[in-house]
């Protein structure tokens, strides 16, 4: 199962410096609109895909953590699942990890050279097309790692091809709430966008139960009004 | 383009002289290619007259179809006026949006509440929807002033993602998960139309059809107007645009609230040719991916994209459906984006747009020679004609 795991982190990593070099990297510097409506013909036409080669059923995915009513441990009274807590534990290993990266390794300084300014940092040295490939190829393999851990523990517990949709969306407004270069952001963006739905069906009966995602994206675009490139994303500035 | 020289004014004869094209004929080659004909010249008249006679004799034949193909027609078209409204806040002013399914929800929805629950007339209704749409769309425009970009998408997004929920929360009015049901006898053709209610299926495709006509010629009117120059100054360089003088914070909202109300007439005609509204299945996300994808196919910030836009969402997943389980449409839509991404860039429309300009492109018309008397009227025919350059559609198609 865990070897299962590191495969598809291989096979993510692999199809995401093939989608950098093949895809993004002809039209990347025509505009930010044609990389987004590529990635979007990319979703569905992977996801189409998926339903064509291995039909569109429900298949029964194997559990990585241990997933039984029962296994929980009590905390205060509250109920810790043992799978949430091994997500929880996987994000502070991707976390830990991806900083190690950007602030101790080369690849790391290039990487964010590159996220600077592509151009003096390809003129001091820095190889921009190899760094853009591997961070594409980095970012899809922890994009797997997500998918495995999620997968059992959204709302069908199945495979489902319909569960990917929401989890785009999630994630896209999640990164874009917390900022769209903050490691930091996406956590935080990640935990809040998750804790503020919970809690407005739990506890804000006027919604009905019904509104808690539309009421939680709207907390953000206030916030996003506040700070227009997220929490935690710098600022850019624009020279005239 | 061939922008005409200024030299051709001051010729000591007046009459009309050609400037452009020795050059361009030098400039290509031995080849004819591309013929130069003149705005407003013989020749420019009979090709508009060739494309609205072709326009017409298509609607014909649309027209003579059996009830199912018509019906797809009528969708066709109100997707196409959905697309429209799309284009001009994503094609036209570059505000990228991925939650037009709302307001596109929205015109449906006020149709089918009236009509249900207060017993109006179906067309008497579209105002209303226009109305409706267009604040809603200023509304959500608003933020547009702060936030940019992929962040703008998060705005629309949280549109998208809220209608559906709405439309459950306030389940009373609007039937809720259980979907509102229009009968067919609320929605049979007025008397004046000359339409029985067995013709239902006829009404509604020239009612479509007309609506689809007025939206384009106001379109049309917008893109070419100042209003639509500024529009299109926000889109390639916001602050080099409010540097000129474009007032961005009426200018965005107010875009996005045209562009939210013409998607609400699309809306109203769904509702109308649908008869039953459940918002968890029609209006939903994924409704607006499927609007951006009609209008990145068809072509952003064309006259004539959003129709092909309509006719490949609709048409492309009934002939797919019987490939591969049903999910051959959803490999080919995605295949479709990224070539056309790669391929034309412009969409369908910009490309075919393009290519015909390789055989014919059309100039601004002659210059009127210089005198007092024709002044005003001579700047202002050449003002006219100079049409904005990076519009994909001009200068070919026969607007």
């Amino acid at each position: 199962m865990l070897a299962a795991l590191f495969v598809a982190m291989g096979v993510g990593f692999l199809m995401g410096v093939v989608v950098e070099r093949s895809l993004i990297r002809p039209v990347r510097r025509r505009s930010e609109n044609a990389v987004l409506i590529i990635g979007l013909g990319l979703f569905i036409a992977l996801n189409g895909a998926d339903g064509w080669i291995w039909g569109p059923a429900d298949k029964v995915f194997p559990q990585l953590l241990p997933h039984a009513t029962s296994d929980y441990l009590l905390v205060g009274g509250a109920r810790l699942q043992y799978d949430t807590i091994g997500i929880f534990l996987g994000l502070v290993l991707v976390v830990g990890l991806l900083n190690v990266l950007f602030n101790w390794t080369s690849l790391g300084l290039q990487m964010r050279a590159v996220a600077t300014n592509p151009e003096s940092s390809s003129l001091s040295g820095v190889n921009v097309g190899r760094v853009l490939a591997l961070s594409w190829g980095i970012s899809a393999a922890v994009g797997s790692f997500a998918g495995v851990l999620l997968v059992p523990v959204l709302p069908p517990n199945q495979l489902d091809l319909g569960q990917f949709f929401p989890i785009l969306i999630f994630a896209s407004a999640a990164a874009l709430f917390g900022g769209l270069d903050s490691i930091m952001g996406a956590v935080v963006g990640g935990l809040g966008i998750g804790i503020a739905e919970s809690l407005l069906s739990g506890y804000v009966t006027i919604l009905g139960g019904q509104l808690q995602l539309g009421v939680a994206l709207i907390i953000i675009v206030v916030v996003l009004l506040w700070k227009p490139t997220g929490l935690f994303g710098t600022r850019r500035i624009e020279r005239v | 383009m061939t922008i005409p020289s200024v030299n051709g004014e001051e010729t000591e004869d007046g009459a009309s002289v050609v400037v452009g094209q020795p050059t361009r004929a030098t400039r290509i080659g031995m080849s004819a290619l591309p013929y130069t004909i003149r705005r407003k010249s013989v020749a420019h008249v009979v090709l508009i007259v060739a494309g609205l006679a072709a326009g017409v004799g298509l609607i014909l034949w649309g027209g003579s179809f059996g009830q199912f193909n018509q019906g797809q027609l009528t969708l066709v078209l109100s997707y196409a006026i959905a697309i429209s409204g799309l284009n001009i806040a994503t094609g036209y002013t570059g505000m990228i949006s991925v939650g037009h399914s709302a307001f596109f929800g929205l015109g449906a929805y006020t149709t089918g509440i009236l009509v249900v629950n207060y017993g109006w007339n179906a067309l008497a209704t579209i105002p209303i929807a226009l109305l409706v749409c267009f604040a809603a769309g200023v509304i959500v425009g608003l933020p547009a002033l702060k936030i940019r970009g992929l962040y703008l998408a998060v705005v629309t997004l949280a549109a998208g993602v809220t209608f559906p929920e709405l439309v459950d929360r306030f389940a009373g009015l609007t039937g809720g998960s259980q979907g509102l049901l229009i009968s067919l006898t609320q929605l049979k053709p007025p008397d004046w139309s000359g339409f029985t209610i067995g013709q239902e299926g006829e009404w509604l495709y020239w009612l479509s059809v007309v609506l689809l006509i007025i939206v384009m010629v106001i379109v049309h009117n917008i893109v070419q107007s100042r209003y639509g120059l500024a529009m299109m100054a926000v889109r390639d360089n916001e602050l080099a645009a409010s540097a000129s003088g474009v007032n961005i914070t009426v200018l965005k909202p107010i875009t996005f609230g045209v562009s939210s109300a013409i998607a609400g007439v699309g809306g109203c005609l769904f509702a109308i040719y649908l008869g039953s509204l459940v918002a968890d299945d029609s209006f939903t996300l994924l409704t607006a991916v499927t609007l951006l994808t009609g209008l990145v196919i068809g072509g952003q910030g064309t006259r004539f994209g959003p129709i092909i836009g309509g006719l490949v969402v609709v048409y492309v997943p009934y002939y797919t459906s019987s490939i591969g389980q049903g999910e051959s449409s959803a490999v080919l839509f995605g295949v479709a984006l990224i070539l056309v991404i790669f391929l034309a860039p412009e969409g369908l429309m910009g490309g075919i747009a393009r290519l015909a300009s390789k055989a014919l492109v059309v100039i601004p018309a002659t210059p009127q020679p210089f005198s007092p008397a024709a002044r005003s009227s001579s700047v202002d025919s050449t003002l006219a004609s100079n049409a904005p350059p990076h519009d994909p559609s001009i200068g070919t198609a026969p607007d």
